[in-house]
């Protein structure tokens, strides 16, 4: 408990920090001498309050889809980037950005939310179909169908001279954040409370669809929910600000090392977590070639990969 | 009537062998320096394959036809003067080498992004490596210009291109004196970069000799280094050239309502209406063709006196 207690006032800090990052001078001196109305103040107003808004609830509920995807799946490996996810995402998102350009940024969301709901619930089927007794199967065959749809992905992207944009949807990236242009990330939020309310239904999903059944609960339902708030998750993250790799599967991992696999009592913590690794990357990325930035993809995909590691090696093999 | 008609049509098509058998005899073995090495090219090619815009850019600016071209990425611009039965020889990254083998060419040239293709390649075809270092487009382009005109024995249209572009760039710089710092921005999908001295837009800062409104950018990444719309307000050109990667993909308009935001309308560039958007596939695809920089420098004059 302590050690969470401890990421909580981490997190906190990192946000604060993440106000004062950045390339016009805002501070506290500059902020008190200049008032609201001066150019520290509107910076900090339109630019930084609302990137670190961003960056907390995008990693918040990016780590709790996560969290969400573990305990439906039961697979401690799994998270949207394993599991063919964030890629119909993103072939949701090339293939409304082709066929209606015009569409308003929410329509386009929501079809790439209907597309990682598809994409997903395919690889539930998939798994079904497959007697899988190595815990590692689970997020291999997720990664194998996430790359057939990505190969799908990359192909139309390629035929419609789309590469570049592809490429900038697949590379996480917070550098365009400002007011008015993160707003769709409230949606986030939304998933998160949801998983919290519906925590208790997860958990007991997390047994098996007997058990479940046994317990006079409609275990259907409950992956739906949970298939709802991963994909909305994971479509609004990348229609803002790209896919961001690892998040969603080391933050439950860790959380689930202190405090174990009661989803109530995770659930904050998890959110906690991602929001302090997303805010912790973010800034990392924003100082490293200051006044450039580093994409938060790049940082996150380097810190995410030994944290991955670990867990690998950590665990010992045929443990759920 | 007839008679004389045919009289001169042999005696033409007697002159003409004549000729072609004179420029048989005294074809001889040109080696051609390049940035890969040097390669032997005998007599004037004819049957040519590109698997770059820009050398295409060039050779179709000098009159030369071309057999092969990238089967992608084909700029708009120059879209009329794409021959229609030309061979599709791969992407601009990966050249069908079957494809190219097959058609036994006389010449095949690389460039920027099909350099590496070139170790495997020259085994296929004579192959020449036309890319250009990105800090002097200008000085590549000239460069390139030249040794394409002694290839195809078109020295003079070579000059003349040559001179066409110097008069450009001095028109351009005219009137470019004293407006003040310049900013080339990418933007792609919604997010920023910036291009630099070092560029595939370098000649704005270092021939046409704006001031870059920042000291150091590093063209590393494709779409220059990713900033933030503060980084442009803190930066304050007083001119900004926008290169749009999503125009041209159905997206037009994508980058001016990127940059519509309450940040950049405070920069003096956005204040003065300052805002010039380029060619987005001139600036970059084909960065060092004729036409590309002559439509590009058209654009920047265009913009600074309008």
């Amino acid at each position: 408990m302590p050690a969470l207690i401890a990421a909580f006032f981490v997190t906190i800090a990192l946000a604060i920090v993440s106000l004062f990052v950045g390339v016009s001078d805002v501070s506290l001196t500059s902020l008190l001498s200049g008032g609201m109305d001066g150019r520290p103040g509107e910076v900090l107003l339109i630019s930084r309050i609302p990137r670190t808004i961003a960056l907390v609830l995008a990693g918040a509920s990016m780590a709790i889809s996560g969290l969400v995807m573990q305990m439906i799946v039961r697979n401690r490996f799994v998270e949207p980037g394993t599991t063919g996810t964030s890629e119909s995402a993103t072939l949701g998102f090339l293939t409304v950005t082709l066929l209606a350009p015009g569409w308003p940024l929410m329509a386009k969301m929501a079809v790439a939310a209907l597309f990682a709901l598809g994409g997903t619930a395919l690889f539930l089927r998939v798994l079904r179909a497959i007697p899988l007794r190595d815990v590692l199967l689970v997020p291999l065959v997720g990664i194998m169908l996430g790359g057939i749809i990505g190969a799908l992905g990359a192909f139309i992207a390629y035929r419609a001279n789309l590469m570049g944009s592809l490429l900038a949807w697949n590379m996480g990236d917070f550098s365009g954040v400002i007011r008015g242009r993160y707003e769709l990330l409230w949606f986030g939020l939304a998933g998160c409370v949801l998983a919290y309310i519906a925590a208790d239904r997860f958990t007991v999903a997390g047994m098996g669809k007997d058990f479940t059944t046994n317990l006079g609960l409609n275990y259907r339902h409950v992956m739906f929910l949970g298939l709802l708030i991963v994909s909305v998750v994971s479509a609004v993250v990348l229609v803002s600000v790209g896919s961001i790799p690892f998040l969603g599967l080391i933050v439950p991992n860790l959380v689930s090392m202190l405090i174990g696999d009661n989803m109530r009592r995770t659930v904050p913590w998890v959110a906690i977590g991602g929001a302090g690794m997303v805010l912790a990357c973010d800034i990392v990325g924003r100082i490293i070639r200051y006044p450039y930035e580093i994409p938060i993809s790049v940082v996150m995909g380097v810190v995410g990969a030994v944290l991955f590691l670990y867990l690998l090696l950590r665990t010992p093999r045929g443990a759920k | 009537m007839s008679t004389l008609f045919r009289s001169t049509a042999v005696a033409a098509a007697l002159f003409a062998g004549a000729l072609s058998m004179a420029t048989s005899a005294i074809a001889q073995d040109k080696v051609i320096a390049h940035a890969q090495g040097e390669t032997t090219i005998s007599g004037v090619p004819e049957k040519v394959l590109v698997q770059d815009w820009a050398a295409f850019d060039n050779l179709s600016a000098l009159g030369v036809t071309v057999a092969g071209i990238p089967g992608s990425n084909a700029p708009g611009y120059l879209a009329p003067s794409i021959p229609a039965d030309a061979a599709k020889i791969g992407s601009l990254q990966e050249p069908d080498f079957e494809g190219i083998a097959a058609l036994e060419a006389d010449l095949y040239i690389v460039g920027a992004r099909s350099r590496n293709a070139y170790e495997t390649a020259k085994e296929i075809a004579p192959t020449v490596d036309l890319s250009v270092d990105n800090g002097a487009i200008i000085d590549g382009l000239k460069t390139n210009l030249t040794k394409l005109g002694d290839i195809f024995g078109k020295q003079d249209k070579a000059a003349e291109l040559i001179a066409n572009v110097d008069a450009k760039v001095a028109e351009v710089k005219a009137a470019a004196e004293g407006k003040g710092t310049a900013l080339v921005v990418v933007t792609n999908a919604g997010k920023l970069g910036v291009y630099g001295p070092d560029s595939r837009v370098s000649w704005l800062y270092n021939e046409v000799g704006m001031p870059s409104a920042l000291a150091a950018v590093n063209d590393g990444d494709h779409g220059g280094d990713a900033v933030t719309f503060e980084f442009l307000l803190e930066t304050n050109p007083d001119w900004v050239f926008v290169v749009d990667r999503d125009a041209g993909v159905g997206n037009e308009g994508g980058a001016k309502a990127l940059l519509d935001n309450e940040l950049f309308n405070q920069t003096t560039a956005a204040k003065e209406g300052n805002i010039v958007y380029v060619d987005p596939q001139a600036a970059y695809i084909t960065m060092n063709g004729y036409s590309a920089v002559m439509l590009l420098l058209d654009q920047v004059l265009s913009g600074l006196n309008g």
